[in-house]
């Protein structure tokens, strides 16, 4: 079973999960002392995206099952904190049709939250059920199959979604802080899970699901406990997402964000924590240079074509790169804290 | 004709075979025996060129690392694997069309095959039926005859009385024999040590990846020790 | 019954769209296990090819069918040359992730070089025009494409049966390694399944231009997404279950049409996918392929 890495255990979980909080945190500190406004809503954003990808980890990372449904998730969850958190007085503008009286209250925000992630993970559940049955491309459709099935109600929808219209007048009551909290709970919570007997179950019926389950793992059980689980994360970046810019719309759930935190997660590595930390991080930053070519800018005094689609392509060449150089991603199978020991000895 | 110098074959990170030098010339029928998990599949699979190795071939005098799959069976070496590996979707006909995927004789071809059919009445009988439906020794038989199709130098045989009834068995030997009485060089892997012996010119004994015992047939057929050694039976 | 011939018509040719494209991404999965998705770029890349013949040298439709015949092959086979070789023998993820890779730079490639507004092509107007048979108005559009999808999968299953590459190619499916030790070139069998796959997108891709008169850069991606799922939904691997997988999503389509009430005309994409899913609860690996068993159940 080579995914069971030696020493893996609580303790040095702990110490990685610290190790890639403090970083994040470092990152959050630095950019809020120093940096503009937009940068802010960069890394923000950034962190948004590290929640999808440590849940995509949990569940595809762990399972080895290519899952391409995570942003309906996210979606998910943050309309349900949106339909629930928004005043009364805008949803009757902006909902006026909306059944079962929707637009008639409005919760708190913490309520909303609660409320959207269990509503998540209960839509997951239901899913979970189907997708956690199938191994291999089988599992990839459908989860295919759902990302067109949600996005296609979010799009159709209108009374509810607004369809192609933005969802307006959510309270933003999120701040570079927040999200900087959640964030280092999910990472412990990712690592942890990781280490589980749950992961370590999870794990093992991923190099060898026949052996797994004559060693009496219940393997659908533990991939519908990841799944699960990945929902959670997947719903709270929805609702840091929502409470943060206070609109949200259809587009942003769909393919293109599919591919993005794909790419983060192979780029850094499915099978580790650390791996999706760094996917992402490298990705948002590299990324984030290439836009700024993108629209053309004066370098050095020479005016630069406006290049729209580089970021795509440069995303798409991280994709097919990795895959073909490296295809367990840049930390293969090392967690972070597994790097300093070995340095040590 | 055949000569494996130093060979090191490995699955992955791991060394199967380690280090064994091994000669066949051309007419012979060479052996390698041993028990399960010796490295007589990963000797072949090597030369073959599906296996991953250190060490050399050399076949007819040329080195054989750089050469591809396809280019070693051109070369002359065909290979009936463990398994039988059989096309089972594909009519027998067509497993045997395949065998002759690089001979441009046609006609010839056609009556290659129909040869085949003549010695074996029961694929002749199937020849568009799957393979897939033939029995175990059939199966044997068709990937024997798939191997020849393309005029081989030499024959590697991996096995080929693995899970076949006792008089199959001997019906697939009876197949070697003739084989080797008309002049073709065969490298055959075998656990079934008596008929193997019996038809072996030479014989390598492998064991946990290292050559144990070598030598003709009548040496090993005197000494008991060896016997013992080689069919587990004390 | 002049309605329901009329609604056969179309769930036949729609389903024959689907078939063309899911028997392009069968081929080349059953030979190599790779789910090609960047197949919708081929046929993006023939849209784009039509256009530039137009515009360069002729505006002659038949110059304009075989160029992007010609180009969608030569982008396929270009493909598995420089992304698909390195993951030729990996896992089927990897494959598909990479597939996705290289649908993604194609996509923003022509969005980069070329535009990202749909650029109208008109020369294949002509393929479609209203006529009536009785009382029956179809389109031509729809008989040409039934009857050469049929005519493809006819010349296809001859090729696949008669010819000894054929044979070679449906032996590729069930074991490639062994296929290679009998002296057939790997690099061959690939590059022929792909070159099959390109023309089958290409062919595709005359009929849906022929339909929608522009190209866009997302211009593949939609039909690709249907046919992914007919592949699935039929068997992934089997050729047979393309066909009958593409045929039947063409079927569900028309039936969603017909059945669900104007309002939720919309909505007839998540119809289409949830029955697909329940497809695959019932057969996990597509109607036409056997269950497979993984070992001893315990």
């Amino acid at each position: 079973m080579s995914s069971l890495t030696p020493g893996s255990g609580f303790r040095p979980a702990l110490t990685g999960a610290l190790i890639l909080s403090v970083v994040l945190v470092a990152i959050g500190v630095l950019v809020e002392l120093y940096g503009q406004r937009y940068q802010i809503r960069m890394v923000y954003a950034a962190y948004v995206n590290l929640l999808v990808v440590l849940g995509l980890q949990v569940f595809m990372g762990n399972a080895n099952i290519t899952n391409l449904s995570h942003s309906a998730f996210m979606g998910i969850g943050a309309y349900v904190a949106a339909i629930c958190v928004t005043p009364v007085k805008i949803k009757a503008i902006s909902l006026p049709d909306a059944p079962w009286g929707l637009n008639t209250f409005a919760l708190d925000p913490i309520s909303s939250a609660v409320i959207a992630v269990v509503i998540t993970a209960l839509l997951a559940l239901l899913v979970g059920l189907i997708i956690t049955r199938l191994t291999g491309i089988g599992a990839t459709i459908v989860s295919l199959a759902i990302l067109v099935i949600v996005h296609s109600i979010f799009l159709h929808y209108t009374d509810i979604f607004k369809g192609k219209q933005a969802f307006f007048g959510i309270p933003r009551v999120f701040t570079l802080n927040s999200i900087l909290v959640v964030t280092v709970i999910a990472v412990f919570v990712a690592r942890l899970f990781r280490e589980s007997r749950w992961g370590v179950q999870l794990r093992a019926s991923a190099d060898d699901e026949v052996g797994a389950r004559a060693m009496g793992v219940d393997v659908f059980r533990v991939r519908l406990v990841a799944w699960v689980t990945g929902s959670i994360f997947l719903a709270t970046a929805g609702i840091c997402y929502a409470y943060f810019l206070g609109t949200i719309s259809a587009r942003p759930f769909y393919f293109t964000h599919v591919f993005l935190t794909v790419a983060m997660l192979i780029l850094g590595g499915m099978r580790t924590v650390t791996g999706a930390v760094l996917g992402t991080v490298l990705i948002s930053f590299g990324l984030e240079g290439i836009r700024f070519l993108e629209t053309g800018p004066d370098v050095a005094g020479i005016k630069l074509p406006e290049m729209l689609g580089l970021s795509g392509i440069a995303l798409g060449v991280i994709i097919v790169a990795t895959m073909a150089l490296r295809p367990s991603g840049i930390m293969g199978n090392t967690e972070v804290e597994q790097l300093f020991r070995r340095r040590r000895t | 004709m055949l000569e494996l110098t130093h060979l090191k074959v490995f699955h992955g990170p791991i060394e199967a075979v380690h280090g064994i030098s091994i000669t066949v010339q051309r007419g012979q029928c060479v052996s390698l025996l041993g028990p399960n998990g010796a490295g007589k599949t990963s000797t072949i699979s090597a030369i073959a060129g599906i296996a991953d190795y250190q060490g050399s071939i050399r076949f007819q005098g040329a080195d054989l690392a750089a050469i591809s799959v396809e280019d070693r069976q051109r070369a002359g070496i065909a290979l009936a694997p463990e398994g039988r590996r059989i096309f089972s979707n594909l009519t027998v006909k067509e497993n045997l069309l395949i065998g002759a995927a690089t001979r441009h004789d046609r006609r010839a071809v056609r009556s290659d095959i129909n040869h085949w059919f003549e010695s074996f009445p029961v694929l002749g009988e199937r020849r568009d039926q799957s393979a897939g439906t033939l029995s175990g020794g059939e199966q044997q038989m068709l990937t024997i005859a798939r191997a020849l199709m393309s005029k081989p130098q030499i024959l590697l045989l991996d096995e080929p009385s693995l899970g076949l009834a006792p008089l199959i068995c001997q019906q697939v030997f009876r197949l070697i024999k003739e084989l080797k009485s008309s002049g073709m060089t065969i490298l055959l892997v075998e656990q079934n040590v008596r008929d193997a012996l019996d038809l072996a010119d030479y014989v390598y004994l492998l064991n946990s990846g290292h050559i144990s015992n070598e030598g003709d047939h009548n040496v090993f057929g005197n000494d008991a020790n060896l016997m013992a050694e080689l069919t587990g039976i004390h | 019954m002049d309605y329901a011939i009329q609604q056969i018509l179309n769930a036949l040719s729609f389903g024959a769209e689907y078939a063309l494209l899911a028997l392009g991404l069968a081929i080349v999965f059953s030979i190599m296990g790779l789910v090609n998705f960047a197949h919708g770029e081929i046929i993006a890349a023939g849209g784009y090819s039509m256009f530039a013949i137009s515009a360069l040298l002729t505006g002659n439709p038949w110059v304009v069918i075989v160029g992007a015949l010609i180009v969608a092959v030569l982008t396929s086979v270009l493909l598995e040359r420089l992304a698909f070789r390195p993951v030729r023998y990996a896992d089927p993820a990897t494959g598909l992730l990479t597939a996705f890779g290289v649908s993604m730079i194609l996509q923003n490639l022509f969005l980069l070089l070329v535009s990202p507004r749909p650029i109208a092509v008109t020369n294949l107007y002509f393929l479609n025009w209203p006529i009536e048979i009785g009382s029956v108005q179809i389109s031509t559009l729809q008989i040409f494409e039934t009857v050469s999808t049929a005519v493809a999968i006819t010349v296809l299953v001859l090729f696949l049966r008669m010819s000894s590459f054929g044979i070679a190619m449906r032996a590729a499916s069930l074991d490639f390694e062994m296929v290679r030790l009998m002296g057939i070139k790997a690099n061959r069998v690939v590059a022929v399944a792909f070159a099959v796959s390109g023309l089958l997108a290409g062919l595709a891709c005359i009929f849906i231009m022929a339909r929608r008169g522009s190209v866009d850069p997302t211009f593949g991606f939609n039909p690709v997404l249907k046919a992914f799922v007919a592949c699935v939904v039929g068997g992934f691997g089997s050729l047979g279950g393309a066909v009958l997988g593409g045929f039947l999503l063409g079927a569900i389509e028309v039936g969603m049409l017909v059945v669900l009430p104007q309002s939720y005309g919309g909505m007839k994409e998540a119809f289409v996918f949830g029955i697909v899913a329940l497809i695959l609860v019932w057969r996990p690996n597509g109607i036409l392929s056997p269950p497979v068993e993984k070992g001893d159940k315990l």
